[in-house]
């Protein structure tokens, strides 16, 4: 579905991303772990149109979307909600969510999605019509989640969805993402908790200073991560 | 009662100045609150409107058509303008844009000194501009109750059209963080282009009233509403609109009160005080005056 | 080992022969062709040098805009010009001047340094609150200073008789001294660049946060760079007032500001360089310009005045090269030694 080859990314003379390459298939949820400055975010951003990469090809559904502006690639479906979760703070929780929906003109669907959301997510169906802003932190990351569920994604790629939450709220956040996999939304998932994320993810690959350094299945890279553990601590 | 009637003129009066220096201000914020960009070729679209109602008014065409067909000129100019000299610039620096900004002004302002003329044009404006009712011993100006009616229905429209469309919600994203809201899949051209649109629309208005006031029109008429729009967007805070509303009502009823109280020798250095104030402003209240609507924002 | 100093050597100083030499050659042609029209387009060359340069000492090391400079210029100029005054002459151009002011009379070289003494004063009181803003708010701030002085020029008819013109000042400014200054001028703008000053200054430029985090303190090396700055800024005002001995305050306001604000852009604000060549290209255009439109306004071609022909060039000609190269003419980057700056330009690192 999604195939990422040999992407470099360089910001000025830095270079961030040395040959990234990874895929995804269709139904599958798919993590990228490391430490900070990794490159995992980079990743993502790029994927998204965000930044260009200075070589390297990404391919999504067998086109090429290198190149393409932010705006197209969430067309071809592939919806990034980026770190810090980057919501309206002024604009309504309504009006998060429609925006949410930009690209699509069915009216009817998109009230329907709306509906959905305000089910799935009950604490915003409460708070439709208050400003974002007056969320607090687990709220707002339910409603970027939300947000970008709203344009119907084929890919939803997620960027620390757990940072700077409570613990408790960590629990939800994995448990969302277990229930958004199971009901069939293919998932590209960037986190710095690697016990849980491993828990819930068919596959991962673990980046270092701008490289794939080791990928497999969840068991695999649980194994290796426990040999290497020296540099990669429990960081929730 | 001559009280009553004083602060009366002094209320009808603010209140008609406020209302074209807050749709200057709104003017600019609008395009400033999402591209970052001081468009110094603002008040050059003030002068767009000015020229087409010279031109325009020039024939046989019933006022309000010689109206219209000038506002809409200016909004023709201002996504020009945004085509050919904004966008290409767009990924440069913050300097960059505010440069060409700059270059634009001077373009225009000297495209019209060379191709019109560098004199003041007498423009025709009809009768009721200068023409002045009695209301229960009350001189009002006709003018004046039009564009405070004109001002307030226009940012009752602009305030319906930011809260209650989708391309209205987009604009005030777009001002909050501009990468989150492309991707979400808004394009960033067309909420530019809508911002350039309403900025030349909000400028084609204003140019209608500022030359209803002296029926005249050089090509520096730009410079003074460019300059308002300055001081009442900072007063209400750099890129909050309903702060450059509520900037520009300030800005009209200080105006008014410093006409009305200062004397003589100390009006000449009003512009001075002004921008004096500016500079406190930016240093002390850099939110602006009328801060605290940023999370609340209610435009 | 040898080749090896040279081109060190070279490195280091080769940008400053680079420009200086050229210069001085311009200032020796205008001189020996004794041909007054062109010795007066030079002398103003090298005003604008020099107040471009000196935009270049604040805003190319700073990053932060400055449309404020030219303010600074108008005060420099009012300031020497009733330094050197007689008092005859004051009592003659102002009409109700005050007692202390009539009466002061110094040398050029002391007014010319009053100038820009009391312009570094201003922007020592006014800039150091105005430092602590970048973007935006550096924009609207000095652009209100522009205003502010401005107002204050035209309305305070006791030192600059008002909106009107100033007269009686002698013209001491001659093609060499001011080629001279403005030679000095880039030597000391380039130097400015190197010294710890300059070096912190580029470093706050490049990124805030971490200058500030190495313990720079941004505020007070951009204050000091801001009234370094307007003295020069200053002392080129009271020049081009010993020049052109007659003037009122429009010459201190936005068409100027536009001027050499453009000049720096096209020659690249990142270099001396840039503020050199920038200077030098909009002068040819600006001059070309000039004679095209005298020319067909003598032919008597087109009715009417060509008035702004120029400037209309110059804008589109401005836009034009912030599309194509928005870092200017040469990049930001200094002229180098032999031939190798493109080289460098793409390694970036070399420099």
């Amino acid at each position: 579905m999604l195939a990422v080859e040999d992407v470099q990314v360089r910001y000025g003379a830095i270079t961030a991303l040395r040959g990234v390459s990874l895929h995804v298939e269709k139904d599958e949820i798919v993590a990228l772990i490391g430490v900070n400055g990794a490159g995992k975010s980079t990743t993502l951003m790029t994927i998204a149109g965000v930044l260009k990469p200075a070589q390297g090809t990404i391919t999504f559904e067998g086109q090429s979307i290198v190149g393409r502006s932010p705006e197209d690639i969430v067309r071809q479906g592939i919806v990034l909600v980026p770190e810090e979760r980057r919501i309206f703070p002024g604009l309504t929780v309504e009006e998060n969510l429609r925006l949410g929906a930009a690209i699509r003109s069915d009216r009817a669907g998109i009230r329907q999605d709306l509906e959905e959301m305000c089910e799935r997510f009950p604490v915003l169906g409460e708070r439709l019509g208050q400003p974002a802003g007056t969320l607090s932190g687990g709220e707002q990351q339910q409603l970027a989640i939300a947000r970008g569920l709203m344009s119907r994604p084929a890919l939803l790629m997620l960027d620390e969805p757990s940072l700077g939450l409570a613990p408790q709220l960590v629990d939800e956040i994995f448990q969302l993402v277990a229930q958004l996999h199971e009901a069939g939304v293919t998932i590209l998932l960037v986190e710095q908790n690697v016990e849980r994320t491993l828990e819930i993810v068919d596959r991962a690959y673990l980046l270092n200073t701008g490289e794939v350094e080791y990928q497999g299945a969840a068991d695999e890279l649980r194994e290796h991560v426990d040999v290497e553990s020296s540099y990669l601590g429990d960081s929730t | 009662m001559n009280m009553v009637n004083d602060i009366l003129q002094f209320l009808i009066n603010a209140l008609s100045l406020g209302g074209l220096y807050a749709l200057m201000a709104l003017g600019l914020a609008l395009v400033y609150s999402i591209l970052r960009l001081i468009n110094f070729a603002y008040g050059e679209l003030v002068m767009v409107g000015g020229y087409s109602l010279l031109v325009f008014g020039a024939g046989p065409l019933p006022w309000i058509i010689v109206a219209l067909l000038s506002v809409l000129m200016a909004i023709v100019a201002s996504l020009l303008l945004e085509r050919v000299a904004f966008r290409p610039v767009r990924d440069a620096s913050a300097n960059t844009m505010l440069i060409t900004s700059f270059a634009v002004s001077t373009l225009l302002q000297n495209g019209a000194l060379l191709l019109v003329s560098p004199r003041t044009r007498a423009v025709r404006v009809p009768s009721f501009f200068i023409e002045n009712v009695t209301v229960g011993g009350l001189l009002i100006s006709k003018s004046n109750v039009l564009s405070l009616v004109v001002s307030l229905v226009t940012l009752a429209i602009l305030t319906l059209f930011l809260r209650r469309t989708v391309l209205g919600s987009a604009l005030r994203a777009a001002a909050d963080d501009f990468v989150m809201t492309r991707l979400l899949g808004v394009r960033a051209n067309q909420v530019i282009a809508a911002a350039f649109a309403i900025s030349g629309f909000l400028a084609g208005l204003v140019a209608l009233f500022w030359v209803g006031r002296t029926a005249s029109v050089v090509p520096q008429i730009g410079l003074n509403p460019v300059l308002i729009a300055f001081v009442a967007s900072v007063i209400g805070g750099m890129g909050s609109l309903a702060g450059a509303v509520a900037g520009g009502y300030l800005l009209g009823f200080l105006t008014v009160g410093l006409n009305t109280v200062l004397p003589q020798g100390l009006l000449d250095f009003r512009q001075a005080f002004l921008f004096g104030i500016v500079i406190l402003l930016l240093l002390f209240r850099p939110q602006g005056l009328v801060s605290g609507m940023q999370s609340t924002e209610r435009i | 080992m040898k080749v090896g100093q040279f081109r060190m050597w070279a490195h280091r100083y080769s940008t400053l022969i680079i420009l200086l030499v050229p210069l001085a050659l311009i200032a020796l042609i205008a001189d020996l062709s004794g041909q007054v029209v062109l010795q007066r387009i030079v002398i103003v060359l090298f005003i604008n040098l020099i107040l471009v340069a000196a935009l270049q000492i604040f805003m190319g090391n700073s990053g932060v805009v400055s449309f404020g400079h030219i303010g600074f210029m108008g005060i420099g100029a009012y300031a020497s010009a009733l330094l050197s005054m007689t008092p005859e002459a004051k009592a003659a151009a102002l009409r109700s001047g005050y007692q202390v002011v009539e009466q002061v009379q110094a040398p050029f070289i002391l007014a010319l340094l009053g100038g820009g003494a009391v312009a570094a004063l201003v922007a020592a009181v006014v800039g150091f609150p105005l430092m602590r803003l970048s973007g935006a708010g550096a924009v609207i701030a000095t652009f209100a200073l522009l205003v502010i002085v401005h107002v204050v020029l035209i309305h305070w008819s006791e030192v600059t008789n008002g909106p009107r013109v100033i007269f009686g000042i002698k013209q001491f400014t001659t093609l060499w001294i001011a080629a001279v200054c403005g030679l000095l001028t880039i030597v000391g703008a380039y130097w400015f660049k190197e010294t710890s000053l300059g070096l912190k200054l580029r470093a706050s430029r490049e990124d805030e946060h971490a200058a500030a985090s190495i313990g720079i303190n941004i505020i007070i090396v951009r204050w000091v760079a801001f009234i370094l700055s307007a003295f020069v800024t200053g002392v080129a005002g009271g020049l081009w007032s010993h020049f052109i001995t007659i003037f009122s305050p429009v010459a201190f306001y936005l068409s100027q500001t536009f001027l050499i604000v453009s000049m720096l852009i096209i020659g690249g604000l990142g270099s001396v360089s840039g503020a050199v060549v920038g200077t030098v290209v909009v002068t040819a255009i600006f001059e070309i310009l000039r004679s095209v439109e005298n020319a067909i306004s003598m032919s008597g071609l087109l009715s009417g005045t060509l008035a702004g022909l120029t400037e209309l060039v110059l804008a589109t000609a401005m836009i034009v090269i912030l599309i194509l190269r928005p870092a200017g003419i040469t990049g930001g980057q200094e002229l180098r030694w032999p031939g190798k700056r493109f080289n460098s330009e793409m390694q970036g690192e070399h420099d």
